[in-house]
Parts: structure tokens; C-alpha cells; sequence
């Protein structure tokens, strides 16, 4: 079974490899017009049409080797201008537009020779099992590669011999060919590793901006939070002992009645004050650290938690710990109302330069990592710290699994 | 009552030894920091001691700590600790020896000054005083505690409080022989047999502070 699939994949590997002569003809073509297209090209707006269309033909090469690579080959960016002349200059610079042109190069030769080579190798096979039938016409000695051919024997034994080692090695060498072809057409057209970076520091200011805005929002919800809420109270109840003050002498019951209002609402103000001081930082983390606030946590749950966390031989900032202590709180919240678990698993720990969070139940699964506000939040608070959250919540009873990876500092 | 108070604000510190004087108590000494609280409870040895939970020099759980320590140097030193939020851990932590004697109270409850006074008194006398939000967080959360019936709940939440029978009467409007009754109830349910060391009302609250764990 295990040769036969392997058999399997020779013979498609050969397929692709023959498919590939739909762009290393073109290719070739190209590289033959080239010249040409250069020097029409050079100094007339005929440029973009150019690599326009080495673009199109590389791009039916990049789809075509993405599924022998099994991964997609990015296309990088064509440079856009405004003016013509901009055009030109900028596709000249372009390291992507000569990268193009220098596949073609390789694919048209190259991938040439590679398909011509294959294809001779499948026919090897044929020819050596048909030698028996016809050596005895040659002159004796003049047949076979290696070994010379005198006797039936030889005739029989040296053909089918070789046949089958050349099977063998087309279980191997096909899809190597094939492999190889994918190789080098990912090195030419995939993103160079500038280029990544550039796609990545492009990634970073934008969720260096989300993280900005996310962080502009909380300050001004707790701005409003101690505005409106502690703020206000406060100025009432010093309100309400000022009237106290006056009424003092003249009516002693009401200035008593005004004392225990205004007591009532610092009461208030401060019960405000402590949810908001939770908010921003809860308490209990500065005490004990995350590993010890997140025990807390766990403790007392109505659904079990076993909680694993090493004491971390370094912390993270402050933000991160926040956000980790609030993935955690979220996720329990969320197997008490919604699991039905008997049991949860809350581990964290540091992976190199992360800090991995996962929280996990025996519960129903079904979550929906876009409907609920806990979640939601969770992604939202992670994804500002330019962390990634992961959510797997099928319904066959696996439970539900949240993990979230935070950056800690490099 | 001979008392001594840590606590590194200096306006609360002062605020708290106005308010205690003028009850009639007397302070007979202050710590500003975490590592001053236990040489200064044995050097004076008081009735009993009020703390803060976040002392410096780190500003964490210095006060706590402080609280377990001078117990297990001074066992049943009734100590009040005080802190700007609750955190029911840190009840578990503070009740674990099962002797009594301890308060964990919001720092708001001062401005309630017969509340406070009470809670003190009790403190002083062996008993608990727990906030009640300590305490609501505790019925809201458990489960073992299904067992127990509405005015079962009720009555627990109050004796965790420290409240004492005629006061849980009063309170719920019932006999003294019912809340006994209750409490009896309470205590077979939870499993605390009378014959074992220790106050039974501290370990019935206990045992809700660490079931489920």
C-alpha cells in the first residue's frame, strides 16, 4: 500500500512536472524576446506591458508550485507611481520584476531540461523490458549501458533487472524533481526576506496603532469612569456637609441626616473607585505576582480548576500580566455560565520570548469566537499587545480550549 | 483595649488613632512599614492589633504576612486587618489556623464607627469579623453550599460575619432558639463535628472559604 501511494505520487509528480512545460515554454519564449522587449521598451512606456505579463506567466508558476510546496508563494508588491516616467524607474529598481525575469531564465532551461530528463526516465523502463525481444538483431556486444549483453541470459536478467531499479528510483527522484522545481521557483518569486520584514514591521505599526487607540479608549472610559462616577460623588457628598455645616446650629436632625447622605455617598465613591482600580490593574497581581493571582483565582471556582504555573523566573510588564490575568478571569467566567465542565485546566508559561496562556474544559464546546463579548474581549485585549488568541470549541465533547500567546519582551 | 495600628498613611494612621481614642481605647504604639509590625507587637504586646494589608517597603501583602506571622509567634493575638479591596484568599490565609480572633474588614467600614467598634470588640474577643462582601462573594460563588436551605445561607453569611445568635436573631427577625437551630443544621451539613479543637463558627466559615479548592 505504502509503495503504492508512493508509485502514485511519482506518476503525479511526473504530471506536474510535464504541466510545467505550460510556463517553461513561455518562459523560454520570453527569454528569447527579452532583448527585444528591452530595447523596444527602453525609454518608451512599453515597460509596464513587459513585466505585466512576465507578472501573469509567474503567477500561473506561483499557484501551480503551491501545490507541490503545499503553502501559497506570496506575490510581492508591483510598484505603483503616479506618472509613466515614475513607472519606468520604479519597475527598473524593482529587485521583484528582475527576480521575475531571472525564473524565466532558470524555468525555461532548467525546467526544460527537468521535464525532458523525467519523462526520459519513465521511457528507460519500457525500453529495457523490450530489450529481449529484439538484442539478438544487433551485433552482440553492442546493447546496454553498463553490462554488455552476449548471452539469453544476460538478455532477460541484465533488462528486467534495471527496470525495476529504475522503478525504484522513480519512487524517489520524481517527486525530488518535482520538489526541486517548487524549490526554486519559492526562492525566485516567493517575498525576499526584506521584503517579509517589510511586510512585517507594516504589520507591527499597524497593530501598534490598534494598540494605541485601545489604549486611548481605556483611558478615556476610565477618564469618564472617575469623571462622572467618583468625581461627582464626592462633590455631592461635600456638598451635602457644607449644607450640613450651615444647618448646624438651626436644625442639629436635618445637618444629621445631611452627614449620614454625604457618608453614604463616599461610600459609594469609593466602592466605584475600587472597580475602576480593578480595571486598570488588578490589586491582587502587584501582591502576588501572576502565578499567585491567578491561584486566587482558581480558588473557589463552582467548576474544579487545576492550575499549573511555574514560578517564572522572570515577569513580564506590567500590561502583559494585566492581560494574561484577564484572559484567565474571562475564560473561567465563561465555563461557570456557559460550559457545563466538570473540570477546568488553567496553565501558564513562558516560551521564550512569549508568555502562553491556556485555559481549558471537559465542557459542551460550541463556543463562538464571534458572538460572545468575553471572547470578543479577550481577542480585542490580546490582539492590542500584538499577541495572538487561538479558540478551539468543537461540539464532539473535546471541550473548549482558549489559548493566547503574549509577547513578554525580547 | 491596649491596641496597636500599622499603617503608613499618615492621615488614616492619625484618623484611626482620633477615632479609637475617642472610644476609649488606647494606642499604645504605630508601625510605619512591614519588617517594624512584628518586633513592635511583641515588644507591647496589646490587646489587640489593627494592620493594613499593603504596608511598605514593597507596598504587596506586607501586613498580611505580618498578621501570620505574629499569630504563630503570639497565638491568638486578635488582629484586624484592614485593606482598600477584599480578596477572599486572603481570608482563607487569615483564618487557617481555625483559632478566632481575626477581622478582615474593607477599609470603608471605619467610617461606620459603632460598626467598626463592634467588629473591633469581637475581634478583641476571640470572635470574627469578615466584610461582608468577603462574604458575598463567598455565597455567590460556592457550590458545596447548595446543600444548605435559603435561611441557612442567610445565617451562615451573618455568622461569617462574626455576628453572634441574639444578634442573627434580631437580625432576621426569628427566635434565638431557631438560629441555634439553624446553626446546629449548618454545622451537620458541612460535616464539623462539636468534639474537634478550635471555634466551630470559625471552622464552619472556613469550610466554605476552602470547599471546592
Amino acid at each position: 500500500m505504502k509503495i503504492r501511494a508512493r508509485f502514485a505520487r511519482s506518476l503525479r509528480s511526473t504530471w506536474y512536472l510535464v504541466a510545467g512545460l505550460r510556463t517553461a515554454l513561455p518562459a523560454l519564449l520570453g527569454v528569447c524576446l527579452l532583448p527585444l522587449a528591452l530595447l523596444l521598451a527602453f525609454g518608451v512606456p512599453g515597460l509596464p506591458w513587459v513585466a505585466g505579463r512576465i507578472r501573469a506567466l509567474t503567477n500561473v508558476e506561483r499557484r501551480r508550485a503551491a501545490k507541490v510546496l503545499g503553502q501559497p508563494i506570496l506575490e510581492p508588491a508591483t510598484p505603483q507611481a503616479i506618472n509613466p516616467y515614475q513607472q519606468y524607474f520604479s519597475l527598473m529598481r524593482s529587485t521583484a520584476v528582475w527576480r521575475d525575469i531571472g525564473w524565466m531564465f532558470v524555468h525555461g532551461f532548467v525546467g526544460l531540461i527537468v521535464t525532458v530528463f523525467s519523462v526520459e526516465m519513465w521511457l528507460t523502463i519500457p525500453w529495457n523490458l523490450a530489450l529481449p525481444f529484439w538484442w539478438w538483431t544487433q551485433p552482440p556486444g553492442t546493447l546496454g549501458a553498463i553490462l554488455q549483453i552476449y548471452t539469453w541470459p544476460q538478455a532477460i536478467a541484465y533488462p528486467v533487472g534495471s527496470a525495476a531499479l529504475f522503478i525504484v528510483i522513480q519512487l524517489f527522484l520524481q517527486p525530488w524533481l518535482a520538489r526541486f522545481e517548487g524549490w526554486y521557483a519559492q526562492r525566485l518569486l516567493g517575498p525576499t526576506r526584506r521584503t517579509e520584514l517589510a511586510a512585517r514591521v507594516e504589520s507591527l505599526t499597524e497593530t501598534r496603532a490598534e494598540a494605541l487607540e485601545a489604549h486611548g479608549a481605556e483611558l478615556r472610559r476610565i477618564e469618564r469612569d472617575l469623571h462622572d462616577g467618583t468625581q461627582a460623588q464626592l462633590v455631592s457628598a461635600a456638598l451635602r456637609l457644607g449644607l450640613a455645616d450651615q444647618r448646624f446650629d438651626a436644625d442639629p436632625g436635618g445637618a444629621r441626616k445631611l452627614m449620614l447622605d454625604a457618608r453614604t455617598g463616599i461610600e459609594d465613591a469609593l466602592a466605584e473607585l475600587r472597580d475602576v482600580i480593578r480595571g486598570i490593574h488588578p490589586p491582587i497581581l502587584s501582591d502576588r505576582g501572576l502565578a499567585g493571582a491567578v491561584r486566587a483565582l482558581a480558588a473557589g471556582r463552582p467548576v474544579p480548576v487545576s492550575v499549573e504555573i511555574p514560578e517564572p523566573d522572570r515577569r513580564c510588564p506590567a500590561a502583559v500580566e494585566a492581560a494574561a490575568y484577564f484572559v484567565v478571569a474571562e475564560a473561567l467566567t465563561n465555563v461557570a455560565k456557559h460550559s457545563g465542565a466538570a473540570h477546568a485546566w488553567v496553565s501558564v508559561r513562558h516560551d521564550g520570548p512569549y508568555l502562553t496562556v491556556r485555559v481549558r474544559d471537559d465542557g459542551r464546546g460550541g463556543a463562538d469566537p464571534a458572538g460572545g463579548s468575553g471572547l470578543a474581549g479577550i481577542r480585542r485585549r490580546v490582539a492590542a499587545l500584538d499577541g495572538v488568541t487561538r479558540i478551539d470549541s468543537r461540539t464532539d465533547g473535546t471541550g473548549t480550549t482558549v489559548e493566547v500567546e503574549l509577547p513578554c519582551g525580547l | 483595649m491596649r491596641l496597636v495600628i500599622a499603617e503608613d498613611n499618615v492621615l488614616l494612621r492619625e484618623g484611626l488613632q482620633l477615632l479609637l481614642t475617642t472610644v476609649g481605647h488606647e494606642v499604645v504604639a504605630v508601625a510605619g512599614s512591614g519588617p517594624e509590625v512584628v518586633p513592635t507587637l511583641l515588644e507591647h504586646r496589646p490587646d489587640a492589633a489593627i494592620l493594613d494589608v499593603r504596608l511598605p517597603p514593597g507596598f504587596r501583602d506586607e501586613g498580611l504576612r505580618a498578621a501570620i506571622q505574629a499569630r504563630k509567634l503570639l497565638p491568638g493575638l486578635p488582629i484586624l486587618v484592614l485593606s482598600q479591596y477584599v480578596e477572599e484568599t486572603y481570608a482563607a490565609e487569615l483564618l487557617a489556623d481555625g483559632a478566632g480572633g481575626i477581622g478582615y474588614l474593607l477599609k470603608d467600614r471605619v467610617a461606620r464607627v459603632e460598626e467598626f467598634q463592634e467588629a473591633l470588640e469581637r475581634v478583641a474577643a476571640g470572635g470574627t469579623a469578615l466584610d461582608p462582601e468577603v462574604v458575598s462573594q463567598l455565597l455567590t460563588r460556592r457550590d458545596p453550599l447548595d446543600s444548605l436551605t435559603p435561611r441557612e445561607r442567610e445565617v451562615l453569611s451573618l455568622m461569617a460575619q462574626g455576628l453572634d445568635n441574639a444578634t442573627i436573631a434580631a437580625t432576621l427577625v426569628i427566635t434565638e432558639r431557631s438560629v441555634s437551630k439553624h446553626i446546629g443544621n449548618i454545622f451537620g451539613k458541612l460535616g464539623l463535628p462539636p468534639d474537634q479543637a478550635g471555634d466551630r463558627r470559625v471552622r464552619a466559615v472556613l469550610t466554605f472559604l476552602e470547599a471546592g479548592d
